[in-house]
């Protein structure tokens, strides 16, 4: 159960003194539904919860109203048009949804992208990771009821995304992986800036943890509430952060051998015995941080060298299957890509999303809890809509 | 006022009616997709900051709101609440669409589950194209919808008649 | 790397353990199995497709459940060269070796359509991908025995039953013993099952696509080898 010591005993307590004023209240349980379009569900996620008085009895995510098709349209459309549309699945980490797909086809096709390209690529999936979690930093104290840390992270993740933007093209939905290396070099004095903006993302980081962590009114609100155990965990399928913070030590970019840079930097991975929404948002507040290490030391090695490996002008790809996940922002995220040889797209793509999976375990995991808790477990959580529905 | 609906009001009530609500709009924000993120950083973040304009984004619910921005994806299964919701909102009132989802399917032109355009359900005042739109092009189409309504015959609203444009 | 060749060795000792054990738990309902550079694939019959789950989990430390998903393997001779919907072609000659109109994928298979299913032991950072045959189909409700079909993997993992229901949502197909097969994202009136490869998109029939279009370069640009698609 997700219930703590106190609102068990206080739960008693109300019992009890119904009891002695012998007053038997029947009532019916109310449904009430959350969403789609709720300002505490990031996005059209509808969630129906069945309450006896201020407890759940059982919730219902309904998810489905941004569902796009993605698999289906991955069918009909080629590769360079995939990779765009890709990019909207995560829609705040952008660039990391491109990359395990683009990693799946060159393995299918044998391509090796060069080390500049594998460095930058790293640079700027690390990016995303910051961009991404920079605003669950701020959400969660928004979800809470404290709305000061949103405006701070939208603040400190626009310098994110203008070294974003001044690399690819776009703030997000950079569309800059290509099969083979990556689209153009970056531009001159950018890792100068780089390095600045990371600085600053780490004073968001040190002023997130003197606002919201060291809060006791966010510690009553989070410790304690929403505890994932592991074997359910690993059952339902929860990755990323929010398996770390239930003591899962696994990070698939140091676990999982990838031609991406990871390797060649010195980072850690931080994991949290307890599983409940405070441990999400520290291990999540750590690896922002780590974030910010990992893409310094890549921009102090990056080596010099070409971008993109010689790929045919006309991208056909073997018949075969390939999987490829990566560590994204919001988990672990994969893409199976089944090609049959024919020129075109891919004959089936499926994709892995970790939001998916994240909220498959939202019905478990709200039996018992008040309707405040509700708000901050699915903040805790954090999944993008478009993870969820794809 | 009687003024109105019998197409009396002088001119110059009308200017100052109509500056005065096209300088203070409350936007439902109808973020759903990519495009809620730009939204986000036009209504809230401090550099883009869509208040000098007047406009503020924080009302409690539909019915307090002046315009609505649909931004991001529209689904089939999303769109009887969209339909409510617009429904739910007082006279006059008005839409941007923003972003290519939300103004003819975007990207998803072909899926099988997207309502291609939310002008299939909504009519819709101000497109702002995009994927997703900058945050600037989202206050350039919050200028333009301004500029709608202070050159407006409140009238010819009133009376529920259809808007012309350029005219 | 092109996979199921039978000389592909597997990617690290782990994984031919895995392979090894399952194959002695199930006997002759481990029907074949295929190796790549980085993964391990086995072929389960239909009948072994809940012990082949329940072994994995419990004996060989694969807890995880990444997902589960289905694949339509009919290739649609409508779905020309430039993606776009032809309804009036008829598939009469259609290319592809496995029986009817299918091309098989890796580790084989025999049906059209398949459930296919990845696993992971995560202290030991293995992964195995189960496929399954289930069936031909397509549903019919007068003959409600056609639909494709395999057990559900709800009594192992709590978290099949999402995946399970998409499954069945975009497929059609039956997982028997899911507590409730019901739309996940589709709203309750969609008909049809949309990841199906004769399920067209119809937005591309009535106005199809263009085609590849060749990238001109700039002006000033000599280098032709950017002669890429978009």
């Amino acid at each position: 159960m997700t219930v703590t010591e106190s609102q068990k005993a206080a739960y008693i307590a109300g019992q009890a003194a119904d009891a002695r004023v012998r007053v038997e209240i029947e009532a019916e349980g109310m449904t009430l539904n959350l969403g789609p379009q709720h300002p505490a569900t990031h996005g059209t996620l509808r969630i129906i919860v069945r309450l006896d008085g201020e407890q759940v009895v059982w919730a219902d995510p309904v998810p489905g109203y941004m569902h796009r098709g993605y698999e289906k349209l991955c069918e009909v459309r080629d590769y360079a048009q995939v990779t765009t549309l890709i990019n909207r699945i995560d829609w705040l980490g952008s660039f990391a949804n491109e990359v395990p797909f683009i990693l799946a086809a060159e393995e299918l096709m044998g391509i090796e992208a060069p080390p500049r390209a594998q460095y930058i690529r790293t640079i700027l999936f690390e990016l995303a990771r910051i961009a991404n979690v920079c605003l669950f930093l701020g959400d969660m104290g928004v979800q809470l009821g404290a709305i000061t840390p949103v405006f701070y992270a939208f603040r400190d993740r626009e310098f994110v995304l203008n070294l974003i933007e001044s690399a690819t093209g776009g703030r997000f939905h950079p569309n800059f992986d290509r099969i083979g290396g990556i689209k153009d070099d970056l531009p001159k004095g950018w890792i100068d800036e780089c390095r600045v903006a990371l600085g600053r993302v780490r004073g968001f980081c040190d002023q997130m943890e003197d606002l919201l962590v060291g809060n006791v009114i966010f510690q009553q609100r989070t410790r304690g509430i929403g505890v994932i155990p592991r074997d359910i965990a690993l059952e339902y399928g929860v990755s990323g952060a929010n398996a770390r913070a239930s003591g899962i030590d696994w990070d698939l970019r140091r676990d999982q051998p990838s031609p991406l840079a990871w390797k060649h930097a010195d980072w850690k991975v931080f994991t949290h015995p307890d599983g409940d929404s405070f441990a999400r948002y520290w291990v999540r507040l750590q690896e922002v941080r780590e974030a910010t290490r990992i893409v310094e030391q890549l921009m102090d090695g990056l080596p010099a060298g070409p971008i993109r490996a010689k790929v045919p002008a006309r991208i056909r790809v073997p018949a075969g299957e390939a999987w490829v996940h990566t560590e994204n922002p919001l988990g672990e995220m994969g893409y199976y890509v089944v090609s049959d040889g024919s020129p075109g797209g891919p004959f089936r793509c499926k994709i892995r999303t970790p939001s998916f999976s994240n909220i498959s375990i939202v019905p478990w995991l709200l039996r018992g809890v008040f309707v405040p808790d509700v708000i901050t477990i699915l903040a805790s959580l954090y999944f993008i809509l478009g993870d969820i529905d794809r | 006022m009687g003024l109105v609906e019998s197409n009396k009001l002088p001119k110059p009530l009308t200017r100052l009616l109509n500056w005065g609500r096209s300088s203070s709009l409350w936007v439902y924000q109808w973020g759903l997709a990519c495009c809620a993120i730009e939204m986000g950083a036009a209504f809230g973040s401090p550099r883009y900051d869509v208040m000098r304009l007047g406009v503020i984004p924080f009302p409690s619910s539909a019915r307090q709101a002046d315009f609505v921005c649909i931004s991001g994806t529209v689904t089939d299964k999303m769109a009887p609440p969209i339909k409510r919701l617009y429904e739910q909102m007082p006279e006059p009132k008005y839409v941007i669409s923003m972003g290519s989802c939300a103004n003819c399917g975007g990207p998803y032109w072909d899926s099988y589950s997207v309502t291609k355009g939310v002008d299939q359900i909504i009519p819709v005042d101000v497109y702002v194209p995009g994927c997703p739109p900058r945050p600037e092009a989202l206050l350039e189409g919050i200028v333009l919808l301004q500029k709608r309504i202070a050159e407006e015959d409140m009238g010819a609203r009133w009376r529920g008649e259809a808007i012309v444009v350029g005219g | 790397m092109v996979a199921a060749e039978p000389e592909t060795p597997p990617p690290t000792p782990r994984h031919g353990e895995l392979v090894a054990a399952l194959g002695e738990a199930l006997g002759a309902d481990l029907v074949s199995h295929a190796y790549s550079a980085t993964e391990a694939w086995v072929r389960v019959a239909p009948a072994g497709w809940l012990q082949a789950g329940r072994v994995a989990k419990e004996h060989l430390g694969l807890s995880y459940l990444c997902f589960i998903s289905g694949i339509d393997w009919l290739q649609n001779p409508g779905l020309g060269g430039e993606k776009a919907w032809d309804p009036d072609v008829e598939a009469s000659d259609p290319p592809g070796d496995g029986p009817g109109r299918w091309k098989t994928g890796v580790a084989g298979g025999g049906t059209r359509f398949q459930v296919f299913a990845r696993l992971a032991d995560l202290t030991r950072h293995v992964g195995l991908t189960l496929k399954v045959d289930v069936g031909d189909g397509p549903s019919d409700p007068d003959h409600p025995g056609a639909a494709p079909r395999v057990a559900s993997w709800v009594p192992l993992f709590r978290g099949a039953d999402w995946h399970e229901r998409e499954a069945w949502e975009m497929y059609g197909i039956e997982f028997e013993g899911h507590p409730g097969l019901r739309h996940l994202y589709l709203p309750g009136e969609f008909e049809g099952f949309p990841l199906r490869k004769d399920f067209p998109l119809l937005a591309r029939e009535v106005k199809p696509w263009p085609g590849f279009v060749n990238v001109e370069g700039l002006p000033g640009d000599d280098d032709s080898a950017e002669d890429v698609e978009a």
